[in-house]
């Protein structure tokens, strides 16, 4: 009789349930976009962080001297880790070298790798693609216009006494040092240099969470006891940060949106308790207790929240969809564990708008059937 | 045998204005009790008491051993379920249930629904045509019908009604008095709330309210015959 009951008071005021059903279909559905979002966006978002430098570098020990140099050999003890979220490594190799009288820095480095985790550079020219390449460099935009360097130009580069000699392949800008260098491949600036199997530093980029990078880079810590592993704080700092802005915003705008529906619902509640109070004036005299008959209308509010929950969540994949290619650049994919919370979130906000249903309990069967 | 319905000196206060004042009369089970007076007697007051759906100022109403004055209100409201069968001038029947579930209704606010008990009640008020009919889709008598049916589904002790034929034509009305004269032929205590004479003269005793007091208990045993 319960379900029969309650069939029958769904079918009764059918307007106002549906205002109701349309307020919370409508919160449902912006809360279910936005928590497709937050869970795609973050993932989304940190590969993007990786196309944005390096966050993690391989160093020599802190307080050694100078000159100190990392065994390249640690590029293959990185990369038998295999981790997945080691994004890109690169090694780089510094070196005082000369063009002409020039004095400059060349940067020996393995291009792919570079091109990987520095897509942003603007460059003017080509790309080195192969980090085999021999004969080609990248020269920086401060270095170009000192040394009077375009794309196809050639440069003698001298340290010591011995030469070598590429042709310029692109100038690049990245407003960092490496404005300054000239980009080759890392075996040719160990030649010069006669640093061969030695490098600088290794810069890696890692995707994830701060803490998923922070777990990386103690795994990296430990495989290389006596190097200075440590994460570009700034990078990690600020992605970090960017990810807890996203999410607060997502968090508070779920929150109003909640609040809107649950204002949506309780106008629609408070009219429709208004014509209710003869119906539970009666079931009063007929004996039905309070908690029995506010039983009865709350499995209602229910029931609407769990539909519009449903129907939300569905709209939400399609909404998130919409933002996440007009906003993310990206595809977003509908995430199943968002139904559940979206359906709780949203018989939560139609149990909470059901409130003026709750006051019927206080009504008194002798002056309703007197039709006071 | 104790008498089914004893009120004692019973008051009712709406501020300073007293609805009943010091009524005392009893009931006996299987009565057909007819509460009479003008408008503002005083008499849905008493009726409203008597069903648990108001509670007394002062004095003392018992009803099949139950003193209502002490009952708190969770336990007026199983009073009403398990002691009363209401009928009321407006029906009062829920708009968007059948006639099958309004009377299933006093059912499930009782113990446990039967469909089967229910279409049986409905029938023996002439609507076993009408079990799926929503009250707008029903004739006044009818409804009234349907109300007698829900009032009667839980065999309550004592059945309450209130102008039961306030609302109704005359052909309706003789048919709701018929099925009230059934019911009380069949060992049910019915108290009607009524300003007709007529169907005052139906009841076995007469209690005539005047400004809240009582007036007088009459006997139209003759009249009835």
């Amino acid at each position: 009789m319960f379900l029969r009951i309650l069939w029958k008071l769904l079918g009764a005021s059918r307007g106002r349930l549906a205002v109701a059903l349309i307020a919370l279909t409508s919160g449902a559905a912006v809360c279910s976009a936005l928590l497709n979002v937050n869970l795609d966006a973050e993932r989304k978002l940190t590969q993007e962080f990786r196309t944005l430098g390096a966050n993690v570098v391989i160093a020599p020990p802190a307080g050694g001297s100078e000159a100190a140099l990392v065994d390249a050999a640690v590029l293959d003890r990185v990369a038998a880790l295999r981790l997945p979220q080691i994004v890109a490594t690169a090694p780089y190799l510094y070196v005082a070298a000369n063009s002409g009288s020039q004095p400059v820095i060349l940067a020996g480095t393995w291009f792919d790798q570079v091109a990987k985790m520095n897509s942003w550079w603007k460059v003017e020219g080509g790309w080195v693609s192969s980090r085999d390449d021999h004969e080609h460099c990248l020269v920086g935009f401060t270095a170009a216009r000192q040394l009077g360097l375009a794309p196809g130009s050639s440069v003698q580069l001298r340290s010591g006494d011995r030469n070598i000699s590429l042709t310029v392949a692109g100038i690049v800008t990245t407003g960092g040092a490496e404005d300054n260098q000239i980009l080759t491949n890392l075996d040719s600036s160990q030649a010069l240099a006669g640093l061969s199997g030695r490098v600088s530093l290794v810069q890696v980029s890692v995707s994830g969470t701060p803490s998923e990078i922070e777990g990386v880079t103690r795994k990296l810590a430990d495989i290389l006891p006596g190097l200075d592993v440590r994460p570009v704080r700034q990078i990690a700092a600020a992605e970090g940060t960017i990810l807890g802005r996203i999410q607060g915003l997502i968090f508070w705008t779920i929150a109003l949106i909640l609040v809107l529906s649950m204002l949506g619902v309780l106008a629609s509640m408070a009219a429709l308790a208004m014509e209710r109070r003869q119906d539970v004036g009666l079931m009063k005299a007929l004996g039905g207790t309070v908690p029995r008959i506010m039983r009865l209308f709350l499995a209602e509010a229910g029931t609407l929240g769990a539909l519009g929950g449903l129907l939300g969540f569905l709209l939400g994949v399609i909404l998130a969809r919409w933002i996440g290619e007009r906003i993310f650049g990206v595809v977003i994919s509908a995430r199943i564990e968002v139904l559940p919370i979206t359906i709780a979130l949203t018989i939560g906000v139609a149990l909470a708008g059901a409130f003026p249903l709750r006051l019927l309990g206080r009504v008194r069967p002798a002056e309703i059937l007197r039709g006071e | 045998m104790a008498p089914l319905v004893q009120v004692e000196q019973l008051e009712k206060r709406f501020g300073e204005v007293r609805a009943l004042d010091r009524v005392s009369f009893e009931v006996d089970a299987g009565e057909w009790i007819a509460i009479m007076g003008p408008s503002g007697s005083g008499k849905t007051t008493l009726i409203n008491i008597l069903g648990g759906l108001d509670h007394p100022s002062a004095g003392r109403v018992v009803v099949d051993g139950v003193e209502i004055g002490s009952l708190a209100e969770r336990e007026l409201t199983r009073y009403r379920a398990d002691k009363i069968g209401f009928v009321f001038q407006q029906f009062h029947l829920i708009p968007y249930l059948t006639a099958l579930e309004n009377v299933m209704l006093a059912q499930y606010f009782h113990s446990i629904t039967d469909e089967k008990d229910a279409a049986e009640a409905l029938r023996r008020v002439g609507l076993s045509d009408r079990l799926s009919h929503v009250p707008a889709e029903l004739s006044g008598g009818e409804q009234q019908r349907v109300a007698i049916a829900r009032a009667l589904i839980n065999q309550p002790k004592l059945i309450l009604a209130d102008e039961p034929t306030g609302n109704l034509d005359e052909v309706n009305e003789a048919v709701v008095l018929k099925l009230l004269h059934e019911l009380n032929e069949a060992g049910h205590t019915i108290l009607v709330v009524t300003h007709s004479q007529a169907i005052g003269n139906l009841a076995d005793r007469r209690v005539e309210l005047e400004h809240g007091r009582l007036a007088r208990i009459s006997a139209p045993s003759l009249a009835k015959e």
